[in-house]
């Protein structure tokens, strides 16, 4: 049996059947229900707060009561856990309310009065450039852009925007918090139990051994539950701590949308060079990505956006310039892709424009420039696996019948087509500093995994378990995985950067192989294993340079779509997505990614509006935002080309965040063809549509 | 206070509506949305509630002397199981949020919830769907257009209530619906059209057109109607551009966080002119 | 106020607030915790039980409601034989990723099948479009109940 071959998803019943535990359905003895009072202006200062009087067992939690250091731990650890003298968004939390019922909490909650002074606010990324309102800011080269400019035989200059993306995690964000025998208790929906223990040390100045994070069953994260699990991990602990009750803090969706961190807005200007055979030599990119009101982890996000600016294509000369802006809105952060499709939009559609104002056809045009083995990336690292993309293009023109579909095109009816890639594991060093370990625990006939990787929806449980049970011929039921306790399992870093089953998984199979040689012996043993970043690899953290991602996975996506002649409403009929993602683990799950990523990604670029308005988020309930329903998503066709890479566990790179480049731009070419008017942001809408069609009148 | 009242009969709740200032509520969809507070607590409501989903007096659909008389509690997914209600109006019950929320929501519910983005109410403009209102003594009968009388505001009476909602049983050869929705699943409507025409020989015999969600209530003149009663649809075709023009001022969407005015209003001309070119196709329906 | 209702087959009187939701009375006063709470404005689906047979949020239904009606939950479908078919055909498909809106669905899909045995895949689009899923983008859903009316022939 071939490791690809798909089995029974192991946490597949229970959630079925309703039993799982997610933290809403968890119970405490004598709780404490938590509400958070929170900012109504942009930015402001806080003059005075003006609380009522509070019922007996009923507590108000503010920054005074914060043991540590009042700043929830991540990349920059500028958000504060309750707000101080200022806000600087619209949702930020500054109380906390406590009771024993939900509903004395929310009596006491509309009763607190908080006087502002307002301070002037910026709201928009282009405001944010004006004021230079920059958090981080970065740049790298190749090649001699300056001269190849001076030689281009021509010149293109464009603008590309991505709007705002909320996660809609259908288990919106929830925590709980108990203290027993002087150690603190967390349990919650979250991606990254280390992060959260991190954040709790230096929130709560305990020591990582008086604090124990648990993950509950996750009703998916989508990067949502990266980073912002923290905050509220930090919220209920110093609640339960200060109040000596279990305390709970879940979320209402409107709450979640209100509050929770959102894929970043970004503007990207391209500056292209063209020689006299239609080649781009040169190319300047210049991203501007919103970071919302707090830093946080902007700075990476923005790292993987401009690391993947050049998208599958060796640009001769390059120039790429990046930069986090601050706006008085709701923080931006992790969401699947994690600043990449934003880039990658910009790109491919940078060149599909370029082809149809050329008269070139896309495809052929994009294919002139693509990356080959042996190729520097654009931060001068060396391709070293095969790249298969001229193959993957192949299969999906083959299985969407794309080149017949594009010559007998229809009016308002359209075929677009979407080259992509996605670095694999973390960014530049990531993987060396975290320095991920897993332990594989021998007891009798049966092998437990002891990781801090989550499973949250994408199929971990089942893919690492496989690993290691197919490794030592066991069944399934014999591998196991421990809970995800800080306190029981190792740090194998976060679940984020489609690193798990490469990295985590490869660290399994390392692992599971050295147990099978010493399977025989009489006493029951572990192993343990800690990331070795493969030494062929090099990357300078100061200049850019070297290997940005240790490998990549790639795709093509192929979309077709009609649009309604009288209201221009999009229908996205059909996506083709071909891949090459090492080598399958399971192929179930890995389809069931593509066509969720597809899904998400087509959403984002067509029906997701999300804006705001002077720091207000106008779409803020289900209602308002739409993510595609069962009538609005596609049908999907995914395949696979096996392209087994050689550090990872039975040839698999990554695979989650990858189908979030595709449909976008694919979707977006689509509705261009269908059009013939070029397209340079999304959301797509009807009533950009229409607006562009008339103008074209 | 009592917090709620939940009546045997229609006469029992007309008798508590006259004694009582409360809040009828049928299926609850819109209402336990709008005064949600969020999980554990239920709805904030200031008055306390007069259940009359259950009443059977208020959920028949019959069809007498020419006219098809439909509960006010009957279920939207009741409508699309009744052979009683004309097909063209089904299908924008079909459209209407998602089927769980059809197993509760009411025609009744629709109308006085007086939505702009009411899907119900198009049709019933065009259907010139009337309305009985009852007290404990009298009871009133008026057109659907004289109960609405603006964004969320009926003339409904604090002592009254809908009993019955009556709509002409007329066969239009010709009908057209066009939601336009943010997705085609569970959707609210940015712009809707309701069209229906009676064409003989080559000539309008009679006209509807209802436009929906794009004003403070859904949008009908019987004069620009009039006017082109008579005409053959060829003339129509050719004044398309002074149609449009009849019905610009009446027309007057808002930008909000589905839409935008600019959007709404070409897109109620589109399906305007779509269903003027499809009155020369003479027949059928179309969605 | 006192109300009387069946819940899984059981009669129940509870004494409560009329407008008290269905979701928070099944999750909080009965700890059935299979129905979850994800929007509160019957946008997502995952609150969907049967009442009388047929699809509803429970989110959307105040407690003065009920009086009457007969409420089935996932925790009283899942033993059923047609609770059964759906399950396995739900894990052959591949239909579970995070699992908060799986509950959900399989009680939207069981009022589809009672009301159509037969579904079209229009017909079975239209019939889970109250229930919102983040993760799968629907497709393996699909073969899932596809796959539930080939297992489960006559049982609908």
């Amino acid at each position: 049996m071939t490791i690809s071959k798909s089995i029974k998803r192991t946490d597949a019943r229970e959630k079925i059947r309703g039993e799982a535990q997610y933290i809403g359905d968890m119970s405490f003895d004598n709780p404490l229900y938590l509400k958070t009072v929170r900012s109504t202006r942009p930015h402001a200062k806080i003059l005075d707060i003006h609380l009522p009087d509070l019922p007996e067992g009923c507590f108000i939690i503010d920054k005074s009561h914060i043991p540590g250091k009042n700043r929830m731990r991540t990349v920059v650890s500028d958000h504060p856990i309750l707000a101080e003298d200022e806000v600087l968004y619209i949702g930020q939390p500054i109380l906390l309310v406590a009771g024993p019922s939900r509903e004395l909490v929310y009596q006491i909650s509309e009763k607190i009065r908080i006087d502002y002074e307002d301070l002037p606010a910026v709201f928009t990324l282009e405001e944010s450039e004006k004021q230079n309102c920059v958090f981080t800011e970065y740049s790298f080269s190749k090649g001699e852009p300056d001269t190849a400019f001076a030689q281009a035989a021509r010149i293109i200059e464009d603008e590309y925007r991505t709007g705002l993306q909320e996660h809609v995690y259908l288990e919106p964000q929830g925590m709980a918090a108990e203290v027993k025998d002087d150690t603190v208790f967390v349990y919650g929906s979250m991606q990254c139990p280390f992060y959260v223990e991190d954040a709790l040390t230096e929130a709560l100045g305990r020591p990582s051994d008086k604090i124990r994070v648990v993950q509950t069953t996750t009703g998916g994260a989508f990067g949502g539950k990266e980073e912002f699990p923290s905050l509220i991990a930090c919220h209920t602990a110093i609640a339960a701590l200060a109040t000596h009750h279990p305390v709970f803090l879940i979320y209402d969706r409107d709450e979640d949308i209100i509050c929770s961190t959102k894929r970043h807005p970004s503007i990207i200007r391209y500056k292209a060079g063209l020689d006299d055979n239609n080649r781009v030599t040169v190319l300047d990119i210049d991203l501007l990505y919103d970071a919302g009101a707090y830093c946080g982890l902007s700075p990476v996000v923005l790292q993987r956006g401009i690391f993947s600016a050049t998208n599958v294509y060796n640009f001769h000369h390059l120039k790429v310039h990046g930069r986090n802006f601050r706006t008085h809105t709701v923080p931006s952060g992790a969401f699947r892709g994690f600043g990449a499709p934003q880039s990658i939009f910009g790109t491919e559609m940078l060149m599909h424009n370029i082809a149809v104002s050329l008269g070139l056809d896309p495809l052929e045009f994009k294919m002139k420039h693509i990356l080959k083995q042996g190729d520097p990336s654009c931060t001068g690292g060396k391709i070293h696996d095969k790249v298969i993309l001229p193959e993957l293009v192949e299969r999906a023109l083959d299985l969407s019948d794309y080149r017949q579909k594009i010559q007998k095109k229809k009016k308002f009816a359209g075929v677009g087509i979407s080259l992509f890639l996605h670095g694999c594991g973390f960014t530049g060093n990531g993987e060396q500093l975290i320095k991920g370990k897993i332990i594989l625990r021998k007891s009798k006939d049966r092998v437990v995994l002891k990781i801090s990787s989550v499973e949250m929806g994408q199929g971990a449980d089942t893919v690492l378990r496989k690993i290691v049970a197919h490794t030592l011929d066991l069944p399934i039921e014999k591998v196991t995985c421990e809970i995800r306790d800080t306190g029981l399992v190792p740090d194998s870093g976060p679940t984020v950067a489609s690193r798990t089953t490469m990295i985590v998984g490869g660290l399994l199979k390392t692992a599971a192989d050295e147990m099978k040689s010493r399977w025989n012996e009489a006493e029951d043993f572990e192993i343990s294993k800690v990331y070795h970043h493969p030494d062929f690899l090099t990357w300078d953290n100061d200049t850019f340079q070297g290997n940005a991602y240790p490998t990549y996975s790639w795709g093509v996506n192929v979309a077709e779509i009609t649009i309604d002649p009288v209201t221009y409403d999009i229908h996205i009929e059909k996506v083709t997505g071909v891949y090459d993602v090492g080598r399958a683990i399971d192929e179930r799950a890995l389809r069931g990614q593509m066509e969720g990523g597809i899904a998400q990604g087509a959403g984002w670029a067509t029906l997701e509006v999300m804006k705001s308005k002077e720091g207000k988020l106008v779409q803020h309930n289900l209602t308002d935002y739409k993510v595609p329903t069962s009538m609005d998503v596609p049908e999907i066709t995914c395949d696979f080309i096996d392209n087994p890479y050689e550090f990872g566990p039975f040839g698999a790179k990554c695979a989650g965040e990858l189908p979030m480049s595709g449909a976008p731009p694919a979707v977006v070419a689509a509705i261009s063809n269908a059009l013939g008017i070029p397209l340079k942001e999304i959301p797509v809408t009807p009533e950009m549509l229409m607006e562009l069609e008339r103008h074209e009148d | 206070m009592v917090d709620a009242y939940r009546p045997k009969t229609l006469s029992e709740a007309l008798k508590i509506r006259n004694e009582t200032d409360c809040l009828p509520i049928a299926g609850g969809t819109d209402l336990m949305v709008q005064k949600a507070r969020g999980t554990g607590l239920g709805p904030g409501f200031e008055k306390p509630l007069l259940f009359v989903g259950h009443l059977p007096e208020l959920q028949r659909i019959e069809k007498k002397e020419g006219y098809i008389h439909i509960g006010p509690a009957v279920l939207l997914s009741e409508l699309l199981h009744n052979p009683l209600i004309p097909d063209t109006f089904k299908k924008a019950v079909a459209l209407m949020a998602s089927p769980p929320s059809r197993n509760l929501a009411t025609l009744g519910g629709n109308i006085c919830n007086a939505s702009p983005a009411g899907d119900t109410l198009p049709f019933l403009y065009a259907a010139d769907a009337e309305l009985l209102l009852e007290n404990h003594a009298f009871e009133r009968r008026m057109a659907i257009e004289d109960f609405i009388t603006g964004p969320k505001q009926t003339d409904m009476k604090p002592d009254e209530l809908l009993t019955d909602i009556i709509i002409p049983d007329m066969d239009f050869p010709v009908t057209y619906y066009k939601k336009v929705g943010q997705r085609r699943g569970m959707s609210l409507t940015k712009a809707s059209f309701h069209g229906l025409a009676d064409v003989l020989d080559g000539y309008v015999e009679d006209l509807r057109m209802a436009f929906g969600s794009v004003a403070p209530t859904v949008v009908r003149s019987r004069d620009i109607e009039n006017s082109l009663i008579g005409e053959s649809v060829n003339s129509l075709k050719n004044r398309y551009q002074e149609i449009l023009e009849l019905y610009e001022p009446l027309i007057q969407p808002i930008d909000d966080a589905r839409s935008t005015a600019k959007y709404r209003k070409n897109v109620c001309f589109n399906m305007l002119k779509d269903f003027l070119n499809h009155l020369e196709k003479n027949q059928g329906d179309i969605i | 106020m006192k109300i009387e209702f069946i819940l899984n087959g059981e009669t129940q009187t509870i004494d409560v607030h009329p407008a008290r939701r269905l979701l928070d009375i099944l999750r909080e006063d009965f700890h059935l915790t299979a129905v979850k709470e994800g929007c509160g404005e019957g946008e997502c689906g995952a609150c969907v039980v049967l009442m009388d047979g047929k699809a509803v949020n429970s989110c959307l239904i105040p407690a003065g409601y009920l009086e009457g009606k007969s409420i089935l939950t996932p925790e009283g479908f899942k033993e059923t034989p047609r609770g059964q078919i759906l399950e396995e055909a739900f894990i052959e498909a591949g239909a579970v990723q995070c699992g908060f809106c799986t509950p959900g669905f399989i009680m939207a899909a069981e009022s589809l099948l009672n009301e159509n045995p037969n579904p079209t895949n229009a017909q079975i689009r239209e019939g889970l479009s109250g229930n919102l899923c983040r993760c799968t983008g629907y497709q393996m859903i699909f073969k899932a109940v596809r796959l539930a009316i080939e297992k489960g022939e006559g049982l609908w």
